[in-house]
């Protein structure tokens, strides 16, 4: 057997069904009697509800906010001080405050059936001023999302360390920046089918998420149902990002009227409702100012950042997902003096800001990238020196920052470094210096940014929002012909869990991964979990497994000593095997006397048996930090503002790496969205509110041919605090290329004295900063025959 | 995101089809590949009563050539162009087009005429037929009129096609061989629909010198005569002979008020000439 | 319901389906034949890819009738070679991760190493780019493609020669036959959708609200400004200059409600509203603000338009001053090509303009029968002047530049 343990790039347990089309996601279930669920959804962002009108032959197919009196309103608080709560109702009355917002459920035996349905239903408005804008909202005198708070906040958070020290400091610049709203944009959009079990008494929700525990705990609470009447599965689910941990009002209308109808229902996301209702995240707004030394090193930084957070407050994240987090993670990899960041979580008639890959991290490392660019470029440095000048260093390890963030070990100069030689900064200077045939121009950009995953606890009990990760739990049973089965809370949608977890398992108890199934996504079969979220899953759900094996590898050597007649203490585990001083006995033979041959045992051997679950928790929940340089060449072409990609290098250091291959595998996945986020991805909104982009010929993806293959280098600093070493990197990829990016893009427009500081770096963004009416006439023959 | 309800007719024959279309009162709309229309009825944008699919009627998808021209049936998709099933009279230059429209399981099914009765200011065939001087065959019940497809599109999604009308073919040009093709589309990723096209045909031996300005929210701007835009030189060298002012000229009186616009719109008639001076048009895109 | 016969996956299938029921739905709902998924339905995202009589094409804007007669293979059929060393290539370089896109994506990758001779990275990146993944990154997915590429050709395996396919459309190489059942038989009557919004006044002052797109024209018509005034006071007659516009009901003074159809291409939408008249005959100043509504689309339009009359050559004449605002809201607006809808709104404020002008200018005012309000083409009306514009510009640089 070839190693399978942590460390081995094993191929993943779980192509072979997809390869064959035989995944089973929410859409692929039918079951009988099931009708199709299509929602009227509002047209409006911001309007009172008159009243609706639907044909009387229709009323009993119909659903309106009336029908679902006894449904309580998804309410997500947190409880950091001065927040303020928004109930957000599953069908809309009184008041609609975005578009796409639902008003009525319409149930047919076909989805298209159920569309004319919805045709049908005529709702009536009185359109009231729509809060279209972040900064609009803030301001006094805007119509009001929620009359009785007063404004438009949902939450103002201030720190101040000591800003007025940097105050004098001979470098400082300001910037107002800009990243756009966008689209998580998974492949396959949210979906469910839910029915009623009258045997067990008990609602099953099939549902396309990635946090199936949280959504049972919403779902009881929404409908005032049991718990244990609640059955919550995620079968495969075809990408998440974010944005499938969210608790949606159409899951819980999905619910009710599965109780109310008595037959299963199924409502498939199409992609106009994902793009245009449902599916937005990021949005930030920086008036950020960095105070310098003229060696470049960084005195402080001062921060104004506004959220744009939608109309309600998503559960279980809330509508201060990003704001608050901003003001704690804004200061980065560096090290630096003095602070200050106040943040506002502004509502406005939009649908809600949900989580996406990064959350927070993805917009906070735009901003202070591009102003550490902008410092060097005022000072006359090199970015990557300033940098150098002002990264965490591995002799400060652990560290913790100006926000008491608590650095768990890294050497970030060491991949700043490492990227400065692969990317050939000395070289892409010189190739600046000569200019491009094609009259392009070439820009090298850097961004460094750190990724705490897996934080526990301590930290969000601070945030208090409806869930708090406390001990990760895993289930671990030895089957009677020797095979193991892990149960685990958290949902595996691509990041092969199924095979790394097996690969944990492995690494403790030898068993061939062919062998071990790992079950999750089901919340009956499954301990619970906050689920899959934050780059937890490998740290979290990882060290559950290895504490659960390692339990089943105590017993293992307890009964089958028994079996050795050996001391306990003098059997190992090996290979599979349990051996002793003489003999030796297979883990499947261990499995069938405790299952199938209890009398060769004696009585109380090991109560407990072959099957375990245990908890686990890092002692220091502060969480891991990994960590990566990026560095991008671009060329820019200045007639057509273009921008194309020629090289991107990642030095990545994620820890202990359990499988490389799915690493890689996950930093390209991330890469190719932080692309659609530097330069193609944008959800507009026009004044009134309404969203611009409703297909994806308007929210353009990122295809095959807008990705340049990036190599990758890593780094393997052990965490100190996690059980192989490892660190949770799952969203990294996404984090750093929109400032890269940019900031290649600024040092190519560098000649011309113009700088982007808004996302994504679009063609009419670049030809608009460098002036239209420059036009470039001097571009070389032969255009761009690419 | 599913159609509203109609119904459908899989006519034999032109005759047929054109009996169906020129019914009276259901709302009709003719089918060919589907690739345009597809998404605008699974988006309800569009709601016909009647849907007619003429991909069945073998005197569409037929081809004929004759000594000066090809004449090419509607339904002949986008990958027959491209992988050559219909003899290139053109030198290149419409193979070329055809690879870079859309994806290629889009274009295993979308059709020349589909895109020309579709008349979408950004679509291709739009600006390149023109450019190339091709010329639209329309069938009706009381006979066959042909116009210059530069004729067809008379804005946004309209053309001069009458409710009772088919496109029936398209008839292209052959080239001599010393023509020179350049065409240039602007667009933010592969496939996607233009945001600038520019396209340039001068093909002296048979006095033709043509440069179409597509992609700009309205028809495309067609110089039947393009002479101006390279200084009234003969066989110029296009690049060079290139005139930016009256380029220029031509997007402000069409009503381009945005420079940005413009500025791209210039680009890319300016890089179709380079194309067409440095013989691009050959297996090249 | 109409009666098709295909072929899906090596097994014929005769079925009813109704006319708009995609082949995505007929393969997944009718046959649940699940490994084909949907992720768009609007042909961009590749999810759907599966092959029509051999050759990929996308099975969300392929109606199920349109394929009578039709092969269609769908990721489980997929089990020739290619595929299969596709697959292990796939795995091998940790081409999927969720697995959503990999259905499509092999039927791609397969044509990919079919028809490609010996391809470098960017032409396998482009034969790709009809199909999105937001898990890998592609970049497995391309090492796959070229590593099984590389290996055929090694092993002597030519690409595939597509010259001999038929023309036309995949999937339609079939006789136009009988379609069993007709499909006619099957469209549910429609309930039409309930027509206008009860005209309700707006009880919300009306300063609250700012049009997000403003249109000003002016023109001068030469009768004075008491005619002109009279004529704009009688509801029918300006109906009448709006293209696509109907009045129902008696309209009063300062009171209207109707129709408004418009059209652009196959796009046609029907907005039912009504309008508040306010004049100000001291100043020649008038008011319209209107509001209307799309049910079926779900799309509304607000607007408002303000003229104002001024005496020109000591009388005899009148300059009219025309202020359109309008907002779109709902599903026509929410394109980012809905530029192309507002380019037809502003379109058909200029019809309005030109033919207020026209009729005004149309001799005896009072005799004018209301012109039927034909449905604009507003578009065709403005393009003819952009057209002249531009041929007088050429003309007139062909003319000066000869000879030089
Ligand atoms: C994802 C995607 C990307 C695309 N990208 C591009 C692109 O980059 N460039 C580009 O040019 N196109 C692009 N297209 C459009 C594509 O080329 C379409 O195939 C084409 O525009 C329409 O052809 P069709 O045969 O599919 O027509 P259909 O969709 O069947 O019909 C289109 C319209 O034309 C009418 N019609 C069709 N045939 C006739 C006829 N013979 N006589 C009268 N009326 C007729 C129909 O009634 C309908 O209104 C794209 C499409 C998709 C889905
Ligand atoms: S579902 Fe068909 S292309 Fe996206
Ligand atoms: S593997 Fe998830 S979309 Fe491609």
């Amino acid at each position: 057997m070839a190693a399978q343990g942590v460390g081995a790039s094993v191929l993943r347990k779980e192509d072979d069904r997809f390869l064959k089309g035989r995944g089973q996601f929410v859409a692929d279930i039918r079951l009988a009697g099931m009708k199709e669920v299509s929602f009227v959804r509002s047209p409006l962002a911001h309007a009172k509800i008159i009243g609706e009108t639907i044909p009387d032959e229709d009323r009993p197919s119909v659903f309106v906010a009336t029908d679902l009196r006894s449904v309580k309103p998804i309410r997500a608080n947190s409880g950091l001080p001065g927040f303020k709560s928004s109930d957000q109702p599953v069908l809309a009355h009184d008041k609609v405050r975005y578009v796409g917002e639902l008003l009525a459920a319409c149930v047919a035996p076909t989805r298209a059936e159920a569309e004319d349905l919805g045709e049908r239903v005529a709702f009536d408005f009185d359109e009231l001023p729509a809060v279209h804008d972040m900064l609009q909202a803030r301001r006094s005198g805007t119509a009001l999302l929620h009359e009785h708070w007063g404004d438009n906040v949902f939450l103002e958070t201030f720190v101040d360390v000591n800003i007025e020290a940097a105050f004098d400091a001979p470098v400082k610049v300001t910037r107002e920046i800009r990243t756009a709203r966008q689209c998580m944009a998974p492949i396959e959009g949210r979906g469910a089918v839910a029915v009623w079990d009258h045997r067990l008494g008990q609602l099953t929700l099939y549902t396309s998420a990635q946090m199936p525990h949280i959504n049972r705990t919403g779902l009881s609470e929404c409908l005032g149902i049991d718990h244990g009447q609640v059955r919550v599965v995620a079968p495969d689910v075809g990408g998440g990002f974010g944005y499938k941990g969210i608790l949606l009002a159409e899951e819980v209308c999905l619910g009710w009227l599965a109780m109310r109808l008595g037959h299963p229902v199924r409502w498939i996301e199409d992609r106009r409702e994902h793009l245009t209702a449902n599916a937005n995240c990021r949005e930030h707004h920086y008036i950020i100012t960095g105070y310098a030394d003229r060696d470049g090193r960084l005195r402080g930084i001062d921060c104004e950042a506004t959220v744009d957070s939608g109309a309600y407050s998503a559960y279980p994240f809330s509508a201060c997902l990003e704001a608050a987090q901003v003001a704690s993670i804004l200061p980065g990899p560096y090290d630096f003096p003095s602070y200050r960041c106040r943040t506002w979580s502004a509502a406005t008639n939009k649908c809600p800001i949900l989580p996406y890959r990064g959350v927070a991290r993805t917009g906070v490392c735009f901003a202070l990238e591009l102003v550490l660019d902008a410092i060097a470029r005022e000072a006359g440095l090199e970015p990557a020196e300033v940098r150098a000048r002002n990264l965490v260093r591995p002799e400060q390890m652990p560290f913790d920052n100006i926000t008491k963030k608590h650095f768990d070990s890294g050497d970030y100069p060491e991949s700043l470094r490492r990227a400065v030689a692969a990317i050939d900064l000395a070289g892409v200077r010189e190739r600046q210096k000569r200019g491009e045939v094609d009259g392009r121009r070439i820009g090298l950009g850097m961004s460094i940014y750190c990724e705490q995953a897996a934080h526990g606890t301590s930290v969000y009990a601070g945030w208090g929002i409806p869930m708090v990760p406390g001990y990760e739990q895993a289930t671990a049973r030895v089957t009677p012909d020797g095979g193991l089965e892990l149960r685990v809370g958290i949902q595996s949608h691509g990041q092969s869990l199924e095979t790394t977890l097996a690969q944990v398992a492995n690494e403790i108890l030898g068993i061939d991964i062919a062998k071990i199934k790992v079950v999750h996504g089901d919340t009956e079969y499954t301990p619970y979990s906050t689920g899959t979220w934050g780059s937890r899953c490998i740290v979290m759900a990882g060290g559950a497994v290895a504490r659960a094996s390692q339990e089943i590898a105590e017993r293992l050597r307890v009964i089958g000593a028994n079996l050795l007649q050996a001391d306990p203490e003098a059997v190992t585990l090996k290979g599979g095997q349990l051996v002793g001083p003489q003999a030796a006995v297979s883990i499947g033979e261990i499995a069938r006397t405790w299952y199938l041959r209890p009398q060769d045992l004696p009585y109380g051997v090991h109560t407990g048996g072959l099957e375990a679950t245990v908890g686990y928790r890092p002692e220091r929940d502060s969480g891991t930090f990994s960590y990566a340089t990026h560095a991008a060449v671009v060329a820019v072409d200045p007639e057509i503002g273009e921008v194309e990609i020629l090289d991107y290098v990642v030095i990545e250091d994620g820890g202990k790496l359990i499988n490389p291959m799915v690493v890689e595998g996950q930093i390209y996945g991330g890469l190719a969205q932080g692309i659609g986020t530097a330069l193609y991805e944008e959800m507009p909104f026009d004044a009134s509110g309404q969203p611009l982009a409703s297909t994806f010929s308007d929210y353009l993806l990122p295809g095959p041919t807008e990705v340049p293959a990036a190599r990758i280098d890593h780094m393997e600093t052990l965490s100190p605090y996690t059980v192989f070493g490892q660190k949770g990197l799952g969203e990294g990829g996404a984090i750093a290329p929109p400032a890269a990016i940019a900031n290649a893009v600024n040092d190519a427009l560098s000649g011309l004295a113009v700088e982007i500081t808004q996302s994504p770096i679009t063609p009419r963004r670049v030809l608009e900063a460098i002036g239209a009416h420059t036009i470039e006439r001097a571009s070389a023959p032969g255009g761009q025959a690419r | 995101m599913k159609p509203v309800a109609f119904e459908y007719e899989r006519p034999a024959d032109i005759r047929s089809a054109l009996a169906l279309i020129g019914r009276n009162g259901p709302i009709t709309k003719i089918l060919a590949g589907g690739q345009s229309l597809g998404p605008m009825l699974n988006l309800r944008l569009v709601r016909p009563e009647l849907v007619v699919d003429i991909t069945r009627i073998p005197q569409l998808k037929s081809v004929e050539q004759s000594a000066d021209a090809i004449t090419v049936g509607a339904c002949v998709t986008h990958a027959d162009i491209e992988d050559g099933r219909v003899p290139d009279v053109t030198q290149g230059a419409l193979p070329s087009v055809a690879r870079n429209i859309a994806y290629r399981a889009v274009r295993n099914r979308g059709t020349l005429g589909g895109s020309l009765a579709h008349a979408d200011p950004a679509a291709d065939w739009v600006s390149a037929l023109a450019a190339i001087g091709a010329v639209a065959l329309i069938a009706s019940s009381t006979g066959q009129r042909a116009i210059a497809v530069e004729d067809l599109m008379s804005g946004v999604f309209e053309t001069v096609l009458g409710q009772a009308e088919i496109l029936e073919a398209i008839r292209i040009p052959r080239l001599s061989v010393r023509a020179r093709w350049g065409y240039y589309k602007i667009s933010r990723k592969t496939g996607e629909f233009a945001h600038a096209i520019g396209a340039v045909l001068d093909d002296p031996e048979r006095g033709v010198c043509r440069a179409v300005i597509g992609a700009i929210e309205a028809k495309p701007i067609v110089l039947a005569d393009a002479r101006p835009l390279f200084r009234n030189r003969v066989g110029a060298d296009l690049e060079a002979s290139f005139d930016m002012e009256v380029a220029e000229d031509l997007l402000r009186s069409a009503g381009l008020a945005d420079p940005v616009v413009r500025q791209i719109h210039l680009a890319a008639l300016r890089r179709a000439a380079t194309k067409a001076s440095h013989g691009h048009r050959l297996h090249h895109h | 319901m109409a009666t098709v016969s295909i072929t899906i996956n090596g097994i014929g299938v005769e079925a009813e389906v109704e006319a708009r029921t995609h082949l995505a739905d007929f393969i997944r709902e009718h046959r649940n034949l699940t490994g084909t998924h949907l992720g768009c339905e609007h042909g961009v995202c590749g999810a759907c890819t599966v092959l029509i009589d051999g050759a990929p094409a996308r099975s969300c804007i392929t109606y199920a009738v349109a394929c009578d007669g039709a092969s269609i293979t769908t990721v489980e059929g997929l089990e020739d070679d290619v595929s299969a060393e596709l697959r292990d290539a796939f795995s091998r370089e940790h081409a999927l991760q969720c697995g959503y896109c990999t259905p499509g994506m092999l039927v791609s990758a397969r044509d990919a190493v079919l028809r490609l001779p010996e391809p470098d990275d960017r032409e396998i990146r482009v034969l790709l780019s009809g199909n999105l993944c937001r898990c890998t990154g592609y970049v497995g997915i391309v090492r796959a493609v070229k590593s099984v590429v590389a290996d055929r050709r090694a092993r002597g395996i030519a690409p595939a020669d597509a010259s001999g396919n038929p023309l036309g459309p995949v999937g339609s190489a079939h006789p136009a036959g009988r379609l069993t059942g007709g499909a006619r038989g099957g469209r549910t009557t429609h309930v039409s959708a309930p027509l206008a919004v009860s005209a309700r006044r707006d009880s919300r002052p009306l300063e609250e609200w700012r049009p997000q797109v403003t249109i000003e024209q002016r023109f001068i018509v030469h009768h004075p400004p008491e005619v002109v005034w009279a004529f704009l006071g009688r509801p029918e007659e300006v109906a009448a200059c709006l293209p696509g516009a109907k009045l129902v009901g008696t309209p009063t003074e300062n009171y209207i409600e109707g129709l408004l159809r418009v059209r652009a291409g196959p796009i046609a939408a029907e907005f039912a509203g009504s309008a508040e008249i306010e004049r100000d005959v001291s100043h020649y100043a008038g008011m319209i603000r209107g509001r209307g509504k799309d049910n079926r689309s779900g799309s509304a339009t607000r607007g408002e338009i303000a003229y104002k009359l001024s005496p020109e050559a000591g009388g005899g004449a009148t300059r009219v001053d025309v202020t359109v605002g309008y907002t779109l809201t709902g599903m026509l607006a929410q394109f980012s090509r809905s530029g192309l809808i507002r380019d037809v709104a502003n379109r058909l404020t200029a019809a309005f303009a030109t033919n207020l002008e026209a009729r005004l200018a149309n001799g005896s005012l009072n005799q004018l029968p209301p012109v039927s309000a034909a449905e604009l083409n507003v578009v065709t009306l403005v393009m003819s002047v952009v057209r002249d514009r531009i041929g007088r510009l050429l003309r007139r640089m062909l003319g000066q530049r000869k000879g030089t």
